[in-house]
């Protein structure tokens, strides 16, 4: 019993995280507070080491003393979390969404080492691009094609792939502990764009995007407001 | 000599010449000396290959060569490996060797170099080794790019169990790397400051993405992945079949997959010696063969299993005909199904010519397996016979090739169910009589009947009872299944019984029992018997020749339980009764009936056991009587032997001594808990009363009763304790007893003298309301009854009568007797005038304790006693006439509401009660005034009809009464 409640709480957890309002009618949702809900947890679930990380580090046996403290993020393959609260909301959503790219990409070179997980880490990295298309989407002049593009430019670029097999192992391990560090800071990032500092006004997502924006980007003030339902840039 | 000596110089002249002829010779270059050596490496197999050309060959020339290739390790005198490579050799061919080196080729440097022999019978001997070519130096760690740290080889494949040297390169002489295979430090041997090379033996399957190595300093670590696999298997149970002759499927047993990540798996490929076909099979434990078109019989196929690192084969011969496996069988029905007999059909794909198979039918069914054999080219049918009937059966069917048998085909069924028949077998009954008031009552039982003899659901029994003396008398009952047994009620007569038992279809055979209006040897005597672990074993004699069988039939104690029988063949003359049934401790009575040619069933022997006797459990209750000072009596006539857990011999008295010695009849026995006791037995079990005597008086004594038996007797539980009177004390009951009887009697008489004393001489005040007077009043239509009016009652005359002082009476509304105070003056009683009395207080007072009473000729009721020590303040009340009347007056105001005004009613009123105020308030703190005169009862009954009384003699009346109604209010 102890040991199915979690599993239960997994499944439910995994059925919303897969069936979203967005991929399911093909249509995205208008109500951006419950995009930014939804990519709240759907980032809170991929920072979990055991969705990737620890699976792959036990089938290439680098959970060993003396393998495991080199599988550390390699700086540069993905934004610092302080960056990414420095990006504009458009930013940071077309950063995001290439950067899951690049991690799609790499899952499937990474395909035969984590056969079953892989397949369900992509659909996860699948429902989240939905939500950031649909939350693009409330972005003022969200009918411009969004065009993803790099964030954290000023790092260094990622390490080219190694030649040997047992570089390329510990770069694998590197490249996902990296990707479960990003997670965390999109998270944070999603977070504070929840955040309202009126309590009062919680339920208020729109003035409380609007808020978080202006926070972020304080050259917007005394512009136009935005109209309803779109998010500021 | 001397020419000797000359010849002897010559000779040696001409051989250093012809030395120095041959050395000139061979310093010569060969015209077939390997040039243009080239050697490269291969580190993924850590292989070192080396090409070369063989100059100075005309164009169609081809000789044998032998080429001998040497190869030093770090340095060219270090040779670690010398070969000799035969090969043809053609015109501008170029030629190819290669060496695999166990350690690594980036560890150190290797030279190679190579020298030719022409070893072609073409050439005459005698035939000399070429010139050595330059060494050709291979040093690896040239490629080698900028990282301080190298690990070789990499991504090495090996078999489980293999031998591995691997090495570490660094670009700086460091002392402080270490390295490991997965968590496990490895040690190894320095070959220079820069490279150490460790020996990792017989190295084992760890994961299918490799095991890791690595080497680390404090700043950089390297690493390989070492994929080790499992050793490739010869494939086991290598067969090919064909199910139609038009393909071959082959299967096999592969072994342990060798398969690992990154790295190509193990693959099978079938070859066929005689077609010369090679086929690539797709999986891993199977693979079809195209059986060729042109009636190609015999195959010999050849599989064989390849990895990178082995390849193992193995081969089968075989007639294609003589490997045919058929489909299973197809269409598969059952039709004329009946009680015992169906009819099976099916079909079968053809295979080729060969139509002709050999199927075998299974019938399932009663936990049997029947099988039958039948040849078949396309279509059959099977007749399956002697089935039973409202059974499931299962059939099923498969083939095989009829001519050379491979093997069966899968099984193909269908399961159906036998119809109903009737009942093939007379139902098992017996009976048990008794005699009840001249007619007999009948219990007859029958047990259900099996399967295989109901054929069917049994659905009723019919009983049949045909009365032998009246044969016209016939009865038939119906009795509904699943009963087992029915009671019958006859008469003196004899009657024959017929029990059959009956479903959908028909009737049993019926069984027959007769009841004889004789009811046979009622006397036969009942012997015991003992059971064993095999059952009761019974025995008789036969009392009559013409007997068909015996029946012993038994019951246990326990009336809840069901009669058993067993029916025995007529020259049987003992049987053992063995039942799942029989338990410890239980009483089971047997009987032993002989069965004469008309059915009559006559009682031989009774017997009664246990099938295992046990010790009893309980105690008898048992009771004490006739205590005496020297003995009582023990009596557990309640206690059933019959009933028991074995046999009841007798009983222990068991009684604990007072002293050394033990009663006459009693002896010393030490029980099981080491305590003494006295011990009395009783041999006969009915004798249910014992008296234990010679007893000390005054004292107590503990028995215990318990039954003995031949596997023991009752538990020695809690003892009785009985104390013993002591010796006089009957004496004195048989005293006191009669002398209470004589006071009582006495008593009785006193209280019946007194009586009729009273009513002699003082007899009781005559109740008014039953008086006559009050007859001649109704008569006189007069509505409103009274004893007597006051008006037409003129006393002329007030008889004084002096009261004894200190007369005693019992004041019972204060509980205080009125003998603590004083009278100092005589009590009287006064009637107040009626003739023109228009003023207050108009009363009849009399005194209350006898009709001595004194009356005052006074108009008021002023003379009351005085008590001596009543508070002066209720004497100056109640001084004069005048006072009590003023009293009454306020008592009566008081309690008004009681009474409608103007209605005339009876008041009785209480004569000494009048100087006791009326106001109820002050009862608690006036208790004892009115004390005195409360207790008495109305006996006058004074009309309130009087012309015009005042409300205050209303009042005064009706406070007198409320003060007459109990005792005074606390």
């Amino acid at each position: 019993m102890r040991a199915q409640l979690p599993r239960r709480v997994l499944l439910s957890l995994v059925l919303r995280l897969l069936f979203l309002k967005p991929v399911v009618t093909g249509s995205c949702s208008g109500d951006d507070q419950e995009l930014l809900k939804q990519l709240q947890r759907q980032t809170d679930f991929m920072q979990d080491t055991s969705r990737l990380l620890d699976p792959y580090m036990h089938a290439q046996g680098l959970d060993v003393p003396g393998l495991k403290e080199h599988c550390q993020e390699h700086p540069g393959v993905f934004p610092r979390e302080n960056a990414l609260h420095g990006l504009s909301r458009r930013g940071f959503l077309q950063t995001l969404n290439a950067k899951l790219g690049h991690v799609l990409h790499r899952l499937t070179i990474l395909q035969q080492d984590l056969p079953k997980v892989q397949l369900t880490v992509k659909r996860y990295i699948y429902g989240i691009r939905n939500n950031i298309y649909c939350l693009a989407q409330l972005l003022p002049g969200s009918s411009e094609t969004a065009e993803p593009t790099q964030a954290g430019t000023e790092d260094s670029p990622p390490p080219p792939p190694a030649s040997d097999t047992f570089q390329r192992k510990l770069q694998g391990c590197q490249f996902l502990r990296g990707y479960h560090r990003f997670m965390h800071s999109v998270g944070q990032v999603f977070h504070k764009w929840r955040e309202s500092p009126s309590r009062s006004r919680r339920h208020s997502p729109h003035r409380a995007l609007r808020k978080g924006a202006y926070r972020m980007q304080p050259s917007m003030r005394g512009k136009r407001l935005m109209p309803r339902g779109q998010l500021p840039q | 000599m001397a020419l000797f000596a000359v010849v002897q110089a010559a000779f040696l002249l001409t051989l250093l010449s012809f030395r120095t002829y041959q050395s000139e010779v061979l310093s010569e270059p060969l015209p077939w000396t390997p040039e243009s050596l080239e050697v490269s490496i291969n580190s993924a197999q850590q292989c070192l290959y080396l090409q070369w050309r063989v100059h100075n060959l005309t164009h169609h020339q081809e000789l044998k060569m032998v080429f001998q290739i040497e190869i030093s390790r770090i340095e060219t005198s270090n040779v670690i490996w010398v070969e000799n490579y035969s090969i043809p050799v053609t015109w501008n061919q170029v030629l190819h060797w290669s060496w695999e080196s166990k350690l690594p080729l980036e560890c150190v440097t290797h030279f190679v170099r190579i020298r030719s022999l022409v070893a072609d019978a073409s050439i005459p001997e005698p035939r000399f080794w070429s010139n050595w070519s330059s060494w050709e130096e291979v040093d690896a760690q040239k490629s080698l790019g900028q990282d301080p740290l190298f690990v070789f080889p990499k991504d090495k494949l090996v078999e489980e169990g293999s031998n591995v040297t691997i090495c570490y390169v660094s670009r700086s002489p460091e002392s402080n790397i270490s390295c490991a295979m997965e968590d496990v430090p490895i040690h190894g041997k320095r070959l220079s400051p820069n490279v150490s090379v460790f020996i990792l033996n017989d190295v084992r399957f760890i994961r299918e993405t490799g095991t890791n190595i690595y080497c680390l300093n404090p700043s950089n670590m390297s690493g390989i992945i070492l994929y080790v696999s499992k050793v490739l298997e010869e494939p086991k149970d290598f067969s090919c079949e064909t199910q139609d002759l038009k393909s071959l499927n082959c299967t096999w047993d592969p072994g342990h997959d060798t398969t690992l990540r990154h790295q190509s798996s193990q693959r099978y490929t079938l070859f066929e010696s005689f077609s010369g076909k090679t086929k690539l099979c797709e999986h891993k434990k199977w693979c079809h063969w195209q059986v060729a078109p042109d009636s190609q019989e015999t195959y010999n196929l050849t599989l064989t299993a390849e990895n990178q690192l082995r390849r193992r084969s193995v081969s089968i011969l075989f007639n294609l005909t003589h490997r045919v496996h058929p489909m299973k069988p197809f269409n598969v029905f059952l039709k004329s199904i009946s009680a015992t007999n169906a009819t099976m059909t099916w079909k079968v794909h053809p295979v080729g010519n060969y139509s002709t198979l050999l199927c075998q039918v299974a019938l399932h069914g009663e936990g049997k397996v029947i099988q039958h054999n039948v040849s078949v080219k396309v279509k059959s049918q099977y007749f399956l016979s002697e089935l039973e009937p409202v059974t499931e059966y299962v059939t099923r069917v498969r083939c095989a090739a009829a001519n050379h048998f491979w093997k069966w085909s899968e099984w193909i069924g269908q399961t159906f169910t036998t119809l109903e028949a009737a009942p093939s077998e007379a139902p098992d009954v017996w009976r048990n009589v008794k005699s009840v008031l001249g007619s007999h009552i009948v219990t007859l039982f029958w047990r259900p009947l099996s399967k295989s003899h109901a054929h069917g659901k049994i659905l009723f029994y019919n009983v049949v009872i045909e009365n032998l003396d009246k044969p016209s008398s016939v009865k038939l009952l119906s009795i509904p299944a699943p009963a087992n047994g029915t009671e019958l009620t006859l008469d003196q007569c004899s009657y024959q019984i017929h029990v059959t038992a009956n479903n959908s279809v028909g009737t049993s055979p019926a069984s027959i029992i007769v009841i004889s209006r004789d009811p046979g040897n009622k006397n036969v005597e009942e012997g015991r018997i003992q059971g064993t672990e095999d059952g009761f074993s019974l025995s008789w004699k036969p009392q009559s020749g013409d007997v068909i069988g015996y029946v012993v039939d038994w019951y246990p104690q326990d009336p809840r339980c069901q009669l058993q029988w067993k029916n025995l063949d007529p020259n049987t003359t003992s049987t053992v009764i063995r039942s799942d049934a029989f338990r410890p401790g239980i009483r089971y009575n047997f009987r032993i009936y002989e069965i004469s040619t008309e059915r009559i069933a006559y009682l031989l022997e009774k017997k009664t056991g246990y099938a295992q006797e046990l010790a009893p459990s309980e105690n008898p209750q048992v009771a004490v009587s006739n205590l005496t000072s020297h003995s009582f009596s023990l009596s557990w006539k309640d206690y059933s032997t019959d009933s028991q857990s074995s046999f009841i011999q007798g009983y222990h008295v068991y009684l604990k001594p007072k002293e050394e010695q033990c009663h006459p009849g009693f002896e010393k026995v030490v029980l099981s808990d080491d305590s003494v006791c006295c011990q009395y037995k009783i041999d006969n079990p009915e004798q249910k009363t014992f008296v234990v005597e010679n007893l000390q008086p005054e004292s107590f004594y503990e028995f215990l009763v318990t039954p003995y038996t031949s596997v023991g007797e009752g538990p020695h539980d809690a003892f009785t304790k009985v104390t013993i009177p002591d010796e006089y004390s009957h004496v004195l009951i048989r005293i006191i007893l009669p002398m209470i009887f004589c006071l009582l009697l006495l008593m009785v008489l006193c209280y019946l003298t007194s009586q009729w004393m009273k009513e002699k001489c003082y007899p009781d005040i005559p109740d008014p309301y039953k008086s006559s007077v009050l007859s001649l009043i109704k008569y006189k239509e007069n509505h409103h009854p009274t004893i007597m009016n006051v008006n037409d009652c003129v006393p002329d005359a007030i008889e004084v009568v002096n009261k004894l002082e200190g007369s005693k009476i019992q004041f019972l509304g204060a509980r205080k007797s009125l003998t603590e105070m004083e009278f100092t003056k005589p009590a009287y009683l006064y009637l107040l005038p009626t003739e023109n009395y228009s003023g207050p207080g108009p009363c009849i007072c009399f005194e209350n304790f006898t009709y001595n009473q004194a009356a005052s000729d006074s108009g008021s009721c002023g003379h009351v006693p005085v008590l001596l020590k009543t508070p002066p303040s209720q004497l100056a009340l109640l001084t004069s006439p005048e006072n009590l009347l003023k009293t009454l007056e306020q008592n009566y105001v008081n309690s008004s509401g009681g009474s409608p005004a103007g209605e005339t009613s009876l008041n009785y009123v209480s004569q000494l009660a009048s100087h006791m105020s009326g106001d109820k308030d002050s009862l608690p703190t006036n208790p004892p005034g009115p004390a005195l005169c409360s207790e008495y009862r109305t006996q006058m009954a004074v009309s309130l009809g009087l012309a015009s009384p005042s409300p205050s003699e209303n009042s005064s009346l009706s406070s007198v009464t409320l003060l007459d109604q109990g005792e005074p209010r606390r």
